[in-house]
This record gives structure tokens, C-alpha cells and sequence, in this order.
């Protein structure tokens, strides 16, 4: 996949967080035993993770990579850190500690941990470089008098872009504006999915819609996401699937849920799949009514550590959305377009992706276009009222919806 | 309300705000005040704190991000200017004659090391 081959390869190739990002590189080139640790706090996915990877690599650090939410007690933290921390080779080469999701590191299970790590910023003869994704995390707020806090966010449009151009160029590719921004906007800030709408509409069959080829196209790269995963040669390329697969959490399950029914297992690998899904759909469950959105990382794991086992070798295949009730089908042939262009207008006032859109957000926004006053204001801020015949047309739709 | 544009990065004044609203604003993590040039925001500025506090004492704070290559503002002509949340993305991005569509990638990652060795 393009997200692959287009991954960043030196620290100056990321895109977003220059500040952040420099100011990292600079703590690490002043870095004396003694001095604070870093701790990089922002939202998954703006490459916190790929950043710290890069900059070892570019400072010939050898990197210790943990993630806190695995090594949870004191005792586990000083097994893993602790020789990495004392070492130091007999030339003088250090290596960079890095202790992931920092935020997990929360109730009972953590007694002795932060204060661990608060002693061993002290006494490491490594630099130790920390991330988390709740800055508001009690965790965080302890950590904080021993670290330098360094921000991440999600890169601007303009530089997604950029980047989505530079791949672009390096396949070759003649795109046009009104594409690039197009699948800029989708994206809503993800670099790895733009570029995957992007590998998706060159794979389309020539003369189609272009709208019409993105969304084909998406599925077809879900589609290629999740057979990559039904058809893994072992669980770290299952993982590496999973993680290409631009779905949110809901979907996620959703559909392995469908691949999993409609897949004719024998049914004691059948029970123990639907088991896997099933905890899956638990912990979304538990993300959801306790608001708990670090739980989100452990549902790629659970789907691999579980379900990937009991499916490997077993012939389980996504087939695609194609199984809707006939009602929802003549809807999508009929509006598909209406509601397409409506969602991609709300996902970018409302920076949330198109796919999002359509499943979470627009239902309850067709429901309030009942009262006219919302429409038009609707109507409005999506700049359907440009045209008078588009907006008559709309507005039509909208009423309609708002009544069903 | 009024309105206030702000550059992320460079010294902004603001009318008076009353100890109330100054306080809670120059509390908020990343504000930095100085008597003689007035207020700054950054990368580690709580931006989405920082704007709500301004505006509950009527201040509507338009935020322009800065060009990485040039440090001119990045925001006026933006195809994406009414989408962006800049309250939300990273503080830098890129103008108008460094724009996307004139690969100006090289120019970026170039940029950035000459930053970096700076």
C-alpha cells in the first residue's frame, strides 16, 4: 500500500508539529544524565510514535520501546527500564527510552509506577522520551514537574496536501486540484487515509464519477484492508492491516462481525471468532458509555490476539456492504449523491470525516431539518444556497429525509 | 463581539480585559504575557482554552497560522480557510507562495533542517 511505501523514512519527511518536533531534536542533542525527560502529549495518529522512531534512527540511538500500558506495575517497569536506563556502550552511545501511552498507566494496577519513573528521569543514564494521548490524565499532571511537555496535533490541510501530492508525483500521477482537496477534506487531518483515498481513485476504472469512484474506491480499499487481515501470514502483518484500514471503531467491528457470519467457519472456530468479535464489541461498548476513548487502543490487539488465530488459514473473506435490506438499497441508489455531497460539506465544517458524517452525525442533523428555520440555516453553512435551481433541489431532499 | 485577528507565534495586544478574564487567560498553559509587547501564542498554547476565554469577555479571536518556509501569514487565499480548525491543528503550515500545488516539499524538509542545525 501507498501508506506504506510513502511512510516517512528521515525525521525531516513528517509533516505537522515542526515546532514540536524541533524542539524534541533539540532536547535530545542537549540531553546530559540528569536532565528532564520529554513527554509528547496529542491525539493519536499525529506521529508521536513514527517521530521518536525517526529521531533514534537519525541519531544512531539504539531505541528501547515499551509501551506503559503492557508494563503497568513498578516491578515490570524496573525488569524493562532498568538495565536500559544503567547502560551506556563502551564508546559512549546511548540509547533513547521510549514509554508509550503514559496514560495508561491508570487505577489500582499502577501503584509504585509514576513514582518509578519520576525517580528513574533522575538516575537514567539514557534519555527518556514518553507519550500520552490524554493531557489531562492524572498520570500526566503527576508526570509533569519531571518532563519538558511537548504538543502534538494534527497537521494542517494545506501540508496533508503537500504530502499527498509528493506521492502523487512520486507514482506519476496527473490529479487535479479539486481531487487533492477533495480527499484532503475526507481525511479530516489523516495523513495515512488521505493517501489511501488517493491509491483508492487511481485504481478506479477510467470514465467513472468521480464521486461515485471514491466511495468504490474506499471499499475497495477496506476491502483490501480486511481480507489483509482474514489472509495474514502471521499477526504482525494481521496487525499492520488492521492499522491501514481507515474505518472507525463501530465499523471496524461491524464489519469483521459480517465477515465472520457470512464466512461458513465450522462451528466450534465459529464460537470461539464470534467470542473474539464479541469482546471487541464490549470494550466499544465500555469506550462509549464511559467516555473512555484510550480503550480504543486495544481493540486492534484484541481482533489479532483473538479472532486472528481462530480465522488464519480458514478461508474468512470480507465481501463488501452487500447485504443492506432493499429499502436501505433503493435509498443509497437514489440519494447516494444528495447525501454524499451533503456529508463531504458537513465534514469539513464540522472537521470530522465524510464517513463519519453519513453514519454518526447525519441522521440526527436530517431529523432537526424538520423545522424549516434549520434547514435554511443548514442549507446555508453547507453553501447549498449558491445556486437557486441546487438549492430547491436540496431542500427538497432535506424535507424529505427530515420526514422519513 | 469584537473581532480580534491573532498570529499564532507573534505579540498581540487586546483591549482591556478586566482581572477576571486577564487571569483565567494567562493562566491557560502556553499564554505568555509581557507588559511591554503584549500576548503570544505557541505551539504548546492551549488554543481552544485560550479563544473560549476571550470569548466570554467578547473578544472573537480569528487565529492565522504562519508560514513554516517564510514565516509570512499562511492563512489569507487558503482553499481551506473556512474548514480548518486552527485551534486545533499544529501552529505552522504553509502561504500562498509556498503553496501545495508548487512542490514545495524539497523546500519543507529543507527547511526544517536548516532549523534543526540552526
Amino acid at each position: 500500500m501507498w501508506s506504506e511505501k510513502y511512510r516517512p523514512k528521515k525525521p525531516d519527511q513528517l509533516i505537522g508539529n515542526e515546532e514540536a518536533r524541533l524542539a524534541l531534536a533539540l532536547w535530545l542533542s542537549k540531553w546530559d544524565p540528569g536532565t528532564k525527560a520529554a513527554l509528547l502529549v496529542g491525539p493519536p495518529g499525529t506521529g508521536k510514535t513514527t517521530f521518536v522512531n525517526l529521531l533514534a534512527k537519525s541519531s544512531g540511538m539504539n531505541l528501547v520501546d515499551l509501551n506503559a500500558s503492557d508494563v503497568r506495575t513498578k516491578d515490570k517497569l524496573q525488569k524493562r527500564m532498568g538495565e536500559a536506563m544503567a547502560t551506556v556502550s563502551l564508546f559512549g552511545e546511548r540509547s533513547l527510552i521510549f514509554l508509550d501511552e503514559v496514560d495508561g498507566l491508570a487505577g489500582r494496577a499502577d501503584i509504585g509506577a509514576v513514582e518509578f519513573i519520576k525517580e528513574s528521569v533522575k538516575e537514567s543514564q539514557n534519555p527518556i522520551v514518553m507519550a500520552a494521548n490524554d493531557p489531562d490524565s492524572d498520570e500526566i499532571k503527576k508526570l509533569s514537574s519531571s518532563c519538558v511537555s511537548v504538543r502534538f496535533r494534527p497537521p494542517p490541510p494545506r501540508e496533508v496536501e503537500m504530502y499527498l501530492r509528493e506521492v502523487a508525483r512520486g507514482e506519476g500521477l496527473a490529479v487535479s486540484d479539486e481531487k487533492f482537496r477533495g480527499f484532503v477534506m475526507e481525511a479530516a487531518g489523516d495523513v495515512r487515509q488521505a493517501i489511501n483515498l488517493l491509491q483508492g481513485s487511481q485504481q478506479a476504472s477510467p470514465g467513472e464519477d468521480d464521486s461515485r469512484g471514491r466511495y468504490k474506491d474506499r471499499d475497495r480499499t477496506e476491502s483490501e484492508a480486511l481480507n489483509g487481515f482474514f489472509g495474514a501470514a502471521d499477526k504482525q502483518e494481521a496487525m499492520a492491516a488492521l492499522r491501514a484500514l481507515s474505518m472507525s471503531a463501530f465499523e471496524k467491528v461491524r464489519e469483521v462481525h459480517r465477515s465472520v457470519v457470512k464466512s461458513g467457519l465450522p462451528a466450534p472456530e465459529m464460537a470461539r471468532a464470534l467470542d473474539a468479535v464479541s469482546r471487541a464489541d464490549v470494550l466499544i461498548g465500555k469506550m462509549m458509555k464511559g467516555g473512555d476513548w484510550r480503550l480504543l487502543r486495544y481493540l486492534d490487539r484484541i481482533f489479532v490476539e483473538e479472532l486472528y488465530p481462530v480465522v488464519r488459514g480458514m478461508a474468512v473473506k470480507y465481501t463488501g456492504q452487500d447485504d443492506l435490506p432493499f429499502p436501505m438499497m433503493a435509498r443509497v441508489w437514489n440519494d447516494s449523491k444528495k447525501i454524499r455531497e451533503i456529508s463531504l460539506r458537513y465534514a469539513a465544517r464540522a472537521h470530522t470525516s465524510g464517513m463519519s458524517a453519513r453514519s454518526q452525525d447525519l441522521p440526527y442533523v436530517f431529523a432537526l431539518c424538520s423545522k424549516k428555520k434549520f434547514r435554511e440555516e443548514l442549507e446555508h453553512h453547507l453553501g447549498l444556497d449558491a445556486d437557486r435551481d441546487v438549492l430547491e433541489s436540496y431542500d427538497k431532499f432535506l424535507a424529505k429525509e427530515a420526514a422519513r | 463581539m469584537e473581532k480580534k485577528e491573532v498570529i499564532v507565534g507573534g505579540w498581540f495586544d487586546l483591549p482591556r480585559l478586566g482581572t477576571e478574564v486577564f487571569s483565567a487567560l494567562v493562566r491557560r498553559n502556553g499564554v505568555v504575557y509581557d507588559k511591554s509587547t503584549g500576548f503570544k501564542f505557541d505551539a504548546s498554547t492551549d488554543l481552544p482554552g485560550a479563544v473560549r476565554t476571550l470569548r466570554s469577555a467578547g473578544v472573537e479571536v480569528e487565529l492565522s497560522l504562519r508560514c513554516f518556509v517564510c514565516g509570512k501569514s499562511a492563512c489569507p487565499g487558503c482553499p481551506y480557510l473556512e474548514s480548518c480548525d486552527r485551534t486545533s491543528v499544529s501552529t505552522l503550515c504553509l502561504c500562498a507562495d509556498h503553496a501545495p500545488e508548487k512542490s514545495v516539499f524539497e523546500a519543507y524538509t529543507k527547511t526544517f533542517d536548516v532549523n534543526l542545525k540552526g
